[in-house]
């Protein structure tokens, strides 16, 4: 199982790169916006996909609806990792088709819960 | 500038003829009166000139005050910011503290560690080197055990605190955002000033640029508990709003 972790502030990768860790996923890559993630996305060969939303150049919103525009990629399955809480901004992530939404700041059992939730419900 | 107002008219080369007449027939009585008549002339189209300059002034002041964008800085903009940095210090000094109280109560584990076993290591040598008896054998035993059995549970709370202390960086990512926006609003301020003190030296026209109101889908970065509305107020929040959805 390969992880992409894309977000803007390196501390916040290494964080999410060590519970990630923890909970026994240890092959991780990193990118720090929508727009040196897509490449790699494109490239192939990962499996899971977390990202931020606030992240100058592309967004993580505009990232997800890219994947999801996608042919190769649009049932990668999608966390969402972030500060933005207001409402309409998740309805937003949940209508461009995103898996699940984790607001900032998170515990580690929430993002052990939520990506078994994604796991149990893709199949995998 | 208005007619009577020019240097060169006639009505001055008559008065400039009538001053070189009296002096040349000195008549410094009638001098003077044709002085005092072209000073309060001068004077005059100077005050003329000082009223419209003022009238501009005060007219671009208070167009300036009524701008929009300025009213809103001041009013709403700023005290924003005072909040959000107020909760800034706040997240930083709630880091600090999480990551202090998980090293405060990692130091004893890891002094009862190492004391047990520097305690274990010195009974050891002494059973390599054959100087204990059966009895202190038996002892020494139960006290591997034991310390095999802790150590485990121990470490296991070490990996906690540590993990405690790795998820207190947050504060990092969620800080600088709101910092960013902060810098945001500090330039939109330095340019507002930068107008005021163009428009105060008299010489550029000030152009105020339209306020940006559309902030609906932007990101906002992280919220701020009584500053920011319409937002949820944690996790359970977004998985009920989620589920409502058919998440």
């Amino acid at each position: 199982m390969k992880i992409l972790v894309v977000d803007d502030f390196s501390t916040m990768r290494r964080i999410i790169k060590n519970l990630l860790n923890d909970l026994g996923f240890m092959n991780i890559v990193e990118a720090d916006d929508g727009n040196t993630a897509l490449p790699v996305l494109k490239k192939g060969g990962i499996d899971f996909l977390v990202t931020d939303w606030n992240m100058p150049g592309m967004t993580g919103i505009e990232l997800l609806k890219q994947v999801r525009a996608d042919d190769k990629l649009n049932t990668l399955p999608v966390l969402m990792v972030t500060a933005e809480q207001k409402r309409e901004q998740i309805v937003e992530a949940a209508e461009a088709g995103v898996n699940g939404y984790i607001v900032k700041p998170f515990t580690a059992q929430t993002l052990k819960e939520k990506m078994s939730k994604i796991f149990d419900r893709v199949g995998g | 500038m208005l007619e009577e107002n020019k240097l060169i008219s006639d009505d001055n080369i008559a008065r400039t003829k009538d001053l070189l007449a009296c002096l040349e027939r000195g008549d410094e009585n009638g001098a003077r009166e044709v002085l005092d008549e072209l000073t309060r002339i001068r004077e005059t189209e100077l005050y003329q000139e000082m009223g419209k300059l003022t009238r501009e002034l005060h007219d671009s002041l208070t167009a300036f005050g009524k701008d929009d964008q300025l009213i809103n800085l001041a009013q709403e903009e700023i005290p924003d910011a005072r909040s959000r940095l107020r909760y800034v210090i706040k997240m930083t000094d709630d880091a600090a503290h999480r990551t202090l109280t998980a090293v405060e109560e990692s130091m004893p584990i890891c002094e009862d560690v190492t004391g047990k076993s520097s305690d274990l290591h010195e009974k050891w040598r002494r059973f390599v080197q054959r100087d204990m008896n059966v009895q202190e054998f038996r002892e020494l035993s139960l006290l591997i055990d034991k310390f095999l059995e802790g150590n485990t549970d121990q470490v296991k709370e070490l990996r906690n605190k540590l993990n405690e202390i790795l998820m207190a960086q947050d504060f990092q990512d969620l800080t600088s955002q709101i910092i960013k926006r902060v810098i945001g609003l500090v330039e939109e301020v330095e340019d507002n000033l930068v107008n005021l003190v163009k428009l105060a030296g008299g010489t550029i026209k000030v152009d105020f640029e339209k306020t940006k109101n559309d902030h609906s889908i932007e990101a906002t970065g992280p919220a701020v508990p009584g500053v920011d509305d319409h937002v949820v107020s944690g996790q359970d929040e977004v998985d009920e709003l989620l589920s409502s959805l058919g998440f």
